[in-house]
C-alpha cells in the first residue's frame, strides 16, 4: 500500500514538472506584461515539432536542441512582443485577449496545413528506460524533465532577484508607471519577459519529447492545467506557479490511483474551487514575486 | 490534399475541356460555362446530351481535432472506391452515372456532428452517407439520417447504433462481437488470464468494455481491475501504477492512439509483464506501430476488416499504399466495402433517391466482389441493420505488419506468445 501511494506521489511530481515549464511561462507573462497569453500552449507545441525535426533529419537528441530551441523562441517571443503585442497594449483587455486568441488558432491550424494531424514521436534510447529502487520506479525520460525543469525555474528565480534586468521586471510587474518613471524601458522589459517566456515553453516542449507524441493539438492539452496552476499560485507568481504545478501533479495522480481513472481532473479541480473560495488570490496569497 | 481537390473538380466537368476552349470561340464558351456553373450551381438542372447526373455520396469524417489523423485516412479511402467505381463505369442501371463525393469534416466534435450532418443533407441530394469512425460521433450523425431518411452505413461499432434504427447499417463485427474475441485470444496466451480492462470514458470506450465484463464469466476469463479514464491524458503512469496493482497478467486497454502509446510505453518503464491487447481503434493503424515502434511487436487487437484477409483486401491495399504510402487500416479498408455496398443498392435500385437505396441496402446480399470484403465474405442486413455474418477478426503485430491470427478460419499467420 505505502508502495502504491510513494508511487503515485513520485508519477505527480515528475508531470508536475512539466506543467510549471508552461504554467511559469503564463505566470511570468501575466505578470510583467499584463496579458493572458492563450497562445502558450501553441508555442509548446511548434517547439515539439521543431525538436522532433531536428531529431529524425539531423539526429540531435531532444535534450541537446534545448540549446538550439530556447534562443530560437527567445527571440520569437522578442519579436511577437514588439511587433504585436506591444500594438494592443492598453486599458481595454479585450484586444490583447483576441490577439492571442487568434494567434493560438493560426498556429494551431498553421501545424495542421504544414505538418498534418499525424502523432509523431521520438524514440531516444533512453524513450523506455526506468530506475527501478525497492519496487518504485523512476523513468528516465521523465526525471531528466523534471531535473531541467526545476534548475530552469531556479534560474529564472535567481535571475529575477538578483540582476538588475531581473529588478526591472519585477518593478514593472508591480507598477508600470512608477518603474517607468523610475528609468525603465517598459517595451525593453516586456519583450525580454515575453521571450523568457516563451523559451521555458521551448524546454518544456524538448524536455516531453522523449515520452510524449507531438501533434497539432498537443498544446492544449498543457495549457489547461498551465492556467489551473496559474490561478491556483496566484497570477504573476512564479514560485506560486511552480508549487501549485507540482501539487496538482501529485493530486492528480492520486485521484486517479484512489478515485478513478476518470476523475483524476475532479481533484485538481476541487483543489482550485476551495484554494478559490478560501484564499480568492490563490496560494501566493496575492503577493507577486 | 490541395491537388487532389482540383484534380477532382476537373474531373466534374467544364475545367476538363481545355481541348474545347482553344476550338470555339470565347462568346461560345462563355455561354457554355455560364450554362454549366448555373447548372452545378441550382444542382438538379438536367443537361440533355451530357453524362448522367453525378450521384452524391455523403462522407462524414473528422479530418480535424483528435482524431484527425484517421479521418483523413478514411477520407483517402472513400476517394479510393469512389474512383474505383467510376473508372469502372459508374452506376450502370443509371446510364453510368459517377459517384460523387461530398466530404464534410466533423472535427472529432458530436456538436459539430449534428450541425454538420445536417447541413450536408439539407444543401445536398444525397442518396447515402458513410461516416463517422468514431461511435460517439457516428451515434449523432445516425439519429439525424434517420430524421431526415438518408440512408447510413457504417463500420462503428458501437451495439447502440443497431437499436430503433431503421436508416442505419452497419456491415461489420458489434463491440459486443469484438469482446467475445478478445476474451477468446487472451485463452489462446494464457491459462489463467487475469484481465485488467482500462477504457475511455466514450461510447466507444463503455460499450466495449461492458461488454467485456458481461461475456468474461461466460468465458471463463477473470476480470481483476475495470477502470474507466478520461481520454487524452497527459500521463499513463497512474493508471499503470493501478494494473501493476491489481495482480493482472493480461491488459486490454480500449483506447484510441495517443492514449495507447503512453500506456504501451510506460507498461514498458513499469517493467510490466502483461499481454496487452488493444482493441480496435487507435490500435490498428500504422501510426501505432511508427510510434511505439518495436514495443508494438506480438502485442494483439481485434478488428473488423484487415488488408490480408482476401484477395480484394490486398488489391484494394496495393491501391492504397500507391497513394499514401501506408498500409490500409481497418476503418478505412472496410469504408471501400461500404462505398461498394452502396453502389451495389444503386445499381439495383435503379434510382438515386435515398428511400430506395435504403431499401435496396435493407435486401442486400453479396457473398464476392468487393461489397463483400468482410471477414467471412459474406454481408447481409438482418431487420436491426447489423449483418447477419459479421465477425471480428483477431490481429497482431508481426514484423511492423499487422497479421490476422483469430479465428482459425480467418488466420493468414499463426498467433505468436510474446
Amino acid at each position: 500500500m505505502l508502495e502504491i501511494v510513494i508511487q503515485a506521489v513520485v508519477n505527480g511530481l515528475l508531470i508536475g514538472g512539466i506543467y510549471a515549464l508552461v504554467s511559469i511561462g503564463v505566470t511570468l507573462i501575466f505578470g510583467v506584461v499584463k496579458i493572458v497569453n492563450f497562445a502558450q500552449g501553441e508555442f509548446v507545441m511548434i517547439g515539439m515539432y521543431i525538436t522532433y525535426f531536428l531529431f529524425s533529419y539531423l539526429g540531435i537528441d531532444p535534450l541537446l536542441s534545448l540549446l538550439v530551441s530556447m534562443p530560437v523562441l527567445f527571440v520569437l517571443g522578442v519579436l511577437i512582443q514588439h511587433f504585436l503585442i506591444r500594438r494592443v497594449l492598453g486599458p481595454n483587455d479585450m484586444p490583447q485577449i483576441f490577439l492571442t486568441f487568434a494567434l493560438s488558432l493560426l498556429l494551431l491550424n498553421l501545424a495542421l496545413l504544414l505538418f498534418t494531424a499525424n502523432y509523431r514521436t521520438v524514440h531516444t534510447f533512453y524513450s523506455d528506460e526506468a530506475f527501478h529502487i525497492r519496487g518504485i520506479y523512476v523513468p528516465v525520460a521523465k526525471l531528466i524533465a523534471f531535473v531541467v525543469a526545476m534548475g530552469l525555474s531556479g534560474a529564472l528565480w535567481v535571475f529575477l532577484h538578483t540582476t538588475d534586468l531581473g529588478k526591472a521586471m519585477r518593478a514593472a510587474a508591480q507598477n508600470r508607471d512608477v518603474a517607468t518613471l523610475m528609468g525603465i524601458n517598459p517595451n525593453y522589459v516586456f519583450a525580454v519577459a515575453f521571450g523568457a517566456a516563451l523559451a521555458l515553453a521551448g524546454a518544456a516542449r524538448s524536455l516531453l519529447m522523449p515520452f510524449y507524441s507531438a501533434y497539432p493539438f498537443v498544446g492544449q492539452v498543457f495549457v489547461l492545467m498551465a492556467f489551473v496552476a496559474v490561478v491556483l499560485g496566484t497570477l504573476g507568481n512564479v514560485i506560486g506557479a511552480l508549487i501549485a504545478s507540482l501539487m496538482m501533479g501529485v493530486a492528480e495522480s492520486l485521484g486517479i490511483q484512489f478515485v478513478g481513472a476518470d476523475s483524476g481532473l475532479i481533484v485538481v479541480f476541487a483543489m482550485l474551487l476551495l484554494t478559490l473560495a478560501f484564499k480568492p488570490n490563490g496560494l501566493g496569497g496575492g503577493r507577486v514575486r | 490534399m490541395t491537388k487532389d481537390r482540383a484534380r477532382k473538380a476537373s474531373g466534374n466537368g467544364f475545367v476538363a475541356d481545355k481541348t474545347l476552349l482553344k476550338r470555339q470561340s470565347r462568346r461560345k464558351f462563355l455561354k457554355q460555362t455560364g450554362a454549366a456553373l448555373a447548372a452545378s450551381a441550382l444542382g438538379a438542372v438536367p443537361l440533355r446530351g451530357w453524362a448522367a447526373d453525378p450521384i452524391n455520396i455523403g462522407a462524414l469524417y473528422p479530418t480535424t481535432g483528435s482524431m484527425a489523423q484517421i479521418g483523413v485516412g478514411c477520407v483517402a479511402a472513400a476517394k479510393l472506391a469512389v474512383d474505383m467505381i467510376n473508372d469502372a463505369g459508374g452506376i450502370k442501371s443509371l446510364g453510368g452515372a459517377k459517384l460523387n463525393l461530398v466530404i464534410s469534416d466533423v472535427q472529432s466534435d458530436t456538436t459539430v456532428t449534428r450541425t454538420e450532418t445536417d447541413r450536408l443533407i439539407t444543401s445536398n441530394k444525397l442518396s447515402a452517407i458513410h461516416g463517422c469512425f468514431a461511435s460517439a460521433l457516428t451515434l449523432i450523425a445516425s439519429e439525424v439520417c434517420e430524421r431526415a431518411k438518408v440512408p447510413i452505413i457504417t463500420g462503428s461499432s458501437s451495439d447502440q447504433l443497431n437499436k430503433g434504427r431503421t436508416y442505419t447499417f452497419t456491415p461489420f463485427a458489434r463491440a459486443s462481437q469484438f469482446a467475445k474475441a478478445q476474451l477468446q485470444m487472451s485463452k489462446l496466451v494464457s491459462d489463467q488470464p487475469k484481465v485488467a480492462v482500462i477504457f475511455e470514458n466514450t461510447a466507444f470506450g463503455t460499450s466495449t468494455s461492458n461488454g467485456l465484463k458481461q461475456q468474461a464469466p461466460g468465458e471463463g476469463v477473470e476480470i481483476v481491475m475495470f477502470e474507466p479514464y478520461s481520454a487524452g491524458f497527459t500521463d499513463a503512469s497512474p493508471l499503470i501504477n493501478k494494473v501493476k496493482a491489481s495482480g493482472a497478467n493480461t491488459l486490454f486497454s480500449v483506447s484510441y492512439l495517443n492514449d495507447l502509446i503512453l500506456i504501451v510505453r510506460t507498461v514498458k518503464q513499469v517493467g510490466l509483464n502483461v499481454a496487452i491487447n488493444g482493441g480496435s481503434g487507435g490500435f490498428v493503424i500504422p501510426d501505432f506501430y511508427k510510434n511505439v515502434g518495436k514495443l508494438a511487436e506480438g502485442l494483439q487487437g481485434v478488428a473488423h476488416w484487415n488488408h490480408d484477409m482476401d484477395d480484394n483486401a490486398q488489391t484494394v491495399n496495393t491501391e492504397y499504399k500507391k497513394r499514401t504510402g501506408e498500409f490500409l487500416f481497418e476503418y478505412a479498408g472496410g469504408l471501400v466495402a461500404q462505398t461498394y455496398m452502396i453502389a451495389d443498392a444503386l445499381e439495383r435500385a435503379a434510382s438515386a433517391d435515398p428511400q430506395k437505396v435504403r431499401e435496396a441496402l435493407s435486401t442486400l446480399d453479396v457473398s464476392s466482389g468487393y461489397a463483400a470484403m468482410a471477414p467471412g465474405g459474406k454481408v447481409k442486413f438482418g431487420p436491426d441493420g447489423k449483418n447477419v455474418y459479421g465477425r471480428p477478426l483477431g490481429v497482431q503485430w508481426q514484423d511492423g505488419d499487422l497479421a490476422s491470427v483469430f479465428p482459425k478460419e480467418d488466420a493468414r499467420a499463426p498467433l505468436t506468445k510474446t
